[in-house]
C-alpha cells in the first residue's frame, strides 16, 4: 500500500453501509479515471492550483504559553458490597516558557485540579482542590552549548514507555492522579527543587544536577508529604540529598545510549543505562535498565533492616507501525527488586503488610511484582479523521491480573472530547484485581485556549 | 596558405568541434546532476536557515486541517544533507512539540510529559510534518539524476515553461520516495514541477512550486502545491514564510538537546 493509501481513511478497513460503499465506489471510479486519464489529471492539477489561489494568507505566532481547561464526568462500578460512585472533575493547565533575552528563560507549569465525588442514589459528596507547581525555573544559557538551570524542575530519564526503571525522579512525584495512562503520570508531577548544570558537544552531552532535600519528608513513606490544596510540598518532591550524573554519546549513526549515575544520601549509588535503535522503517527498539545494591521493596516497606543486595530492573520493547495509522508498542518489564510469585502470594493473606507494600510501590511508580508486560495500540484517524483510538493493556505475568483501558478521541479545532474506559480483573489481592474499582468511564473535554 | 597549414588548421577545427560534439553527448549525464544542484540551491539556503511553514488541507475543495511548523534547518559538515528541529506552532494542543530529524534517526519531543520518543519513519509519514520537512531536503545528494526530455510544461501559475525533465533514482534507501520526475525552468534553473514515485513505481504526490519571491537574495518559491497520488481531490497547499539564516549548532541536533530548545535561541 502506498503512502497516500495509508494517509487516506477511506481506504482504511471498516464496515461500510450501503451509501458508504456507493460513495466509495464512486470515489474509487474517480480515481481510477484520473489516474487512466492525462487530461483528467491535468484538470484535477488546474482544480488544486485554483484552490490554493483562493487560499486566504494567514500568520500564526508562536507562543511562549499554552492553557487549557478539561473537564470530566465519570461512573465507577466498584466491588460487590461498595456502591457505585460518580467523579468528576475541572482542571486548568498553565505552562509558561518565555525567554527574557538570549541568555535567560523563564519556564512555569502548573495545574489546578477540583475533584467531586458523588455517592450514588445522593448519598453523599466528597470534593477536594489540589494544585501542582509542575515547574518553576530560570535557565541561563551561558554559552550556546553551556546551560545552568535553578528552580523547580520535572527531571525526567528514561526511553521506555510505561516502566521507566532510570527515572529516578518519579518517586513521590505523583500528587494528583487524573489518569493512568503514562503519559499522563508524566505530565501531572512534581518537579524537584535543583540545581543543574548540562554541557554539550556534537553528539553528546553530559549533565550534572544537584537537588537538595527540603522539608522533613522521607523517601521511604508520604508521611512527611504536604498535602494542602496549594501546598508547594517540596517534602514530597525532595525528601532527601540527591545528585545525577547523565552522559549521552552517539557511538554510530542512530545509536547514542545515554549512560545515567544516580545517588541518594543514605543508599548507594544507581546506574542507569537507556538506548534505542531503528530496526527497520517501521520498526524501533529501546531498552531501559537500572541497577543498585538496595535492599528488597519488601524489606524498605516493612521499614526492617534487611540485607542489601544488588537489584536489576529492566524495561525493553519495540513499537510497530502498521501502513494503516497503527502503531504497537509491546514492553517487558522486570522489577529484581519486587516479590516473586511465592512471595506475592504469601503477602496477599497479610493485610496490612500488603497495604503498605503496594503504598511503597505506588508511591514510587514501581511494579510491585517480578514481571509484567504493556501493551498499546494507537491508531490515529483511525475509521474517520481527527478520531483517535487507543487501548492499552497491562498484564501482571506473576498473578496473571489485567488492566484495560480504552480511549476513544476526537479533535476539534481547539478542542478534543474523549471517552475512556477501564477495566481491571483478577483476584483479590492482586495487583490490579485488588483495587475497589472494576469498572469505569469517563466523558472528557480539553479546550485550548 | 600552404596545403600543410590548411591540413592543420582542418585537424584543429576537427579537434575542436570533437571536443565540442563530446561535451554536448557527455552533457545530459553531467548537467542533469548540476541542475538538480543548482535547483536545490534556490529551494535551500547555502548555510543554517529557519522558517516557518503553514500546511493547509483540502478534502474535496473542502479545508480540514491546517498546521504551522517552524522548521530550522542544518546541513551535516560529512554528507551535506539537512538535519531538521521542528517545532510545532499550531494547532494549538500540538504546540511546542518539537520532531528531530537526523536522516531516518526520528526523535519525538513532548514538552507537557518531557518524553522523548524514537520514532520510525513509517510512523513520521503519518503525519504533516512529512510534507514540511521534505522540503529542506538537498535532492541532488540523494538521487542520481539523468534527463529525461526537454519539454514544454505547465507550471504552478498556469504558465507554459520550457523545462528540463530529470528522472531522479534514490541513492540508498533511506530516502522517502524511490523516484521522482523533476520538472526544471531551462532559463533560471527554478523548480517548477515534480511527481513523487513509491518504490513500486506508484505516484504519491505531485507538487508544483509557485509563488516565487525574492527571499535572502535568491527567487525562491514560497508555496507549493501537493496532490496526492491516489486521490487527486486531497490538496495540501504549503507556504513558507520568515526563511532567514540561523545559527543552529551542531550539538543541538540531539535528543538531549530537545527539552531545552526553544527557538528564541536560534537567531
Amino acid at each position: 500500500m502506498t503512502a497516500a493509501a495509508r494517509r487516506s481513511p477511506k481506504m482504511m478497513p471498516r464496515s461500510p453501509g450501503v451509501t458508504q460503499l456507493g460513495t466509495r465506489l464512486g470515489t474509487g471510479l474517480a480515481m481510477l479515471a484520473a489516474l487512466l486519464s492525462p487530461a483528467a489529471a491535468q484538470a484535477d492539477d488546474l482544480d488544486a492550483l485554483s484552490l490554493a489561489d483562493q487560499t486566504p494568507q494567514t500568520e500564526v505566532e508562536q507562543q511562549s504559553w499554552q492553557f487549557f481547561t478539561e473537564g470530566m464526568l465519570g461512573y465507577v462500578n466498584r466491588k460487590e458490597g461498595q456502591s457505585d460512585i460518580h467523579p468528576s472533575r475541572i482542571s486548568l493547565d498553565l505552562s509558561v516558557d518565555y525567554r527574557f533575552n538570549a541568555q535567560w528563560r523563564g519556564v512555569l507549569a502548573n495545574r489546578f485540579d477540583l475533584n467531586r465525588v458523588d455517592l450514588k442514589d445522593g448519598q453523599g459528596s466528597q470534593h477536594e482542590q489540589i494544585n501542582t507547581l509542575k515547574e518553576a525555573y530560570l535557565s541561563w544559557q551561558i554559552q550556546p552549548d553551556w546551560l545552568l538551570d535553578a528552580g523547580r524542575i520535572n527531571q525526567r530519564n528514561g526511553m521506555a514507555y510505561a516502566y521507566n526503571p532510570s527515572d529516578f525522579f518519579k518517586a513521590g512525584a505523583l500528587r494528583s492522579v487524573v489518569s493512568i495512562a503514562p503519559a499522563s503520570l508524566r505530565e501531572n508531577r512534581l518537579g524537584s527543587a535543583m540545581l543543574r548544570t548540562q554541557y554539550l558537544w556534537e553528539g553528546g552531552s553530559l549533565s550534572a544536577l544537584y537537588a537538595p532535600r527540603v522539608g522533613n519528608g522521607t523517601s521511604n513513606d508520604a508521611q512527611g508529604a504536604d498535602t494542602g490544596s496549594f501546598a508547594l510540598d517540596f517534602a514530597s518532591s525532595n525528601p532527601a540529598d540527591r545528585w545525577q550524573l547523565a552522559w549521552s554519546q552517539r557511538w554510530f549513526d542512530g545509536f547514542s545510549p545515554q549512560l545515567i549515575l544516580f545517588k541518594e544520601a543514605g543508599s548507594a549509588p544507581r546506574l542507569g543505562l537507556n538506548a534505542s535503535w531503528l530496526a527497520s522503517d517501521a520498526l524501533s527498539l529501546h531498552a531501559e535498565y537500572s541497577g543498585a545494591r538496595s535492599r528488597s521493596l519488601a524489606q524498605r516497606a516493612r521499614q526492617i533492616d534487611g540485607e542489601e543486595r544488588f537489584y536489576s530492573r529492566l524495561s525493553s520493547g519495540a513499537t510497530y507501525t502498521f501502513p494503516v495509522n497503527l502503531s504497537l508498542t509491546l514492553e517487558y518489564q522486570y522489577n529484581q527488586a519486587a516479590l516473586d510469585k511465592a512471595g506475592w502470594q504469601a503477602l496477599g493473606q497479610q493485610g496490612a503488610a500488603y497495604g503498605r507494600y503496594r503504598s511503597l510501590a505506588t508511591r514510587e511508580q514501581d511494579n510491585p511484582t517480578r514481571h509484567n508486560l504493556f501493551m498499546l495500540a494507537s491508531w490515529n484517524n483511525a475509521l474517520m479523521r481527527n478520531l483517535d483510538l487507543s487501548l492499552m493493556l497491562r498484564r501482571d505475568l506473576v498473578d496473571h491480573s489485567t488492566l484495560h483501558w480504552l480511549e476513544a478521541r476526537y479533535h476539534f479545532k481547539r478542542a478534543d472530547l474523549a471517552l475512556q474506559w477501564q477495566s481491571q480483573q483478577g483476584s483479590a489481592t492482586s495487583q490490579y484485581g485488588a483495587a475497589a474499582e472494576r469498572n469505569s468511564l469517563q466523558a472528557l473535554i480539553k479546550y485550548y485556549f | 596558405m600552404t596545403t600543410r597549414s590548411f591540413t592543420m588548421k582542418r585537424q584543429a577545427l576537427a579537434l575542436l568541434l570533437a571536443a565540442v560534439m563530446q561535451n554536448s553527448l557527455a552533457a545530459p549525464a553531467t548537467t542533469a546532476q548540476d541542475l538538480l544542484a543548482a535547483s536545490d540551491a534556490i529551494r535551500n539556503p547555502d548555510r543554517s536557515f529557519g522558517l516557518n511553514n503553514t500546511l493547509i488541507e483540502y478534502r474535496d475543495g473542502k479545508q480540514i486541517d491546517s498546521s504551522t511548523l517552524a522548521i530550522y534547518a542544518r546541513a551535516d559538515s560529512k554528507t551535506g544533507q539537512f538535519r531538521n528541529l521542528i517545532r510545532f506552532v499550531s494547532p494549538q494542543r500540538d504546540a511546542g512539540k518539537l520532531l528531530l530529524k537526523n536522516g531516518n534517526d526520528l526523535w519525538f519531543f513532548d514538552p507537557s510529559s518531557k518524553a522523548s520518543v524514537r520514532i520510525s519513519p513509517q510512523q513520521r509519514l503519518l503525519g504533516q510534518a512529512a510534507n514540511g520537512d521534505v522540503m529542506t531536503v538537498n535532492l541532488a545528494l540523494d538521487y542520481h539524476a539523468s534527463l529525461l526530455a526537454e519539454e514544454e510544461v505547465q507550471d504552478g501559475e498556469r504558465q507554459k515553461r520550457a523545462s528540463y525533465l530529470l528522472n531522479l533514482k534514490a541513492k540508498h534507501g533511506e530516502v522517502t520516495y524511490e523516484r521522482i520526475e523533476y520538472w526544471i525552468d531551462r532559463s533560471n534553473s527554478r523548480p517548477i514541477k515534480a511527481k513523487f514515485y513509491s518504490s513500486s513505481d506508484r505516484l504519491l504526490k505531485t507538487a508544483y512550486y509557485r509563488q516565487f519571491k525574492s527571499q535572502l537574495g535568491v527567487e525562491r518559491p514560497t508555496e507549493t502545491v501537493i496532490i496526492d497520488g491516489l486521490d487527486p481531490k486531497w490538496i495540501t497547499v504549503m507556504r513558507t514564510s520568515d526563511l532567514a539564516y540561523r545559527d543552529v549548532p551542531e550539538s543541538w541536533l540531539q535528543r538531549d538537546y530537545l527539552p531545552r530548545f526553544n527557538p528564541e535561541q536560534a537567531k
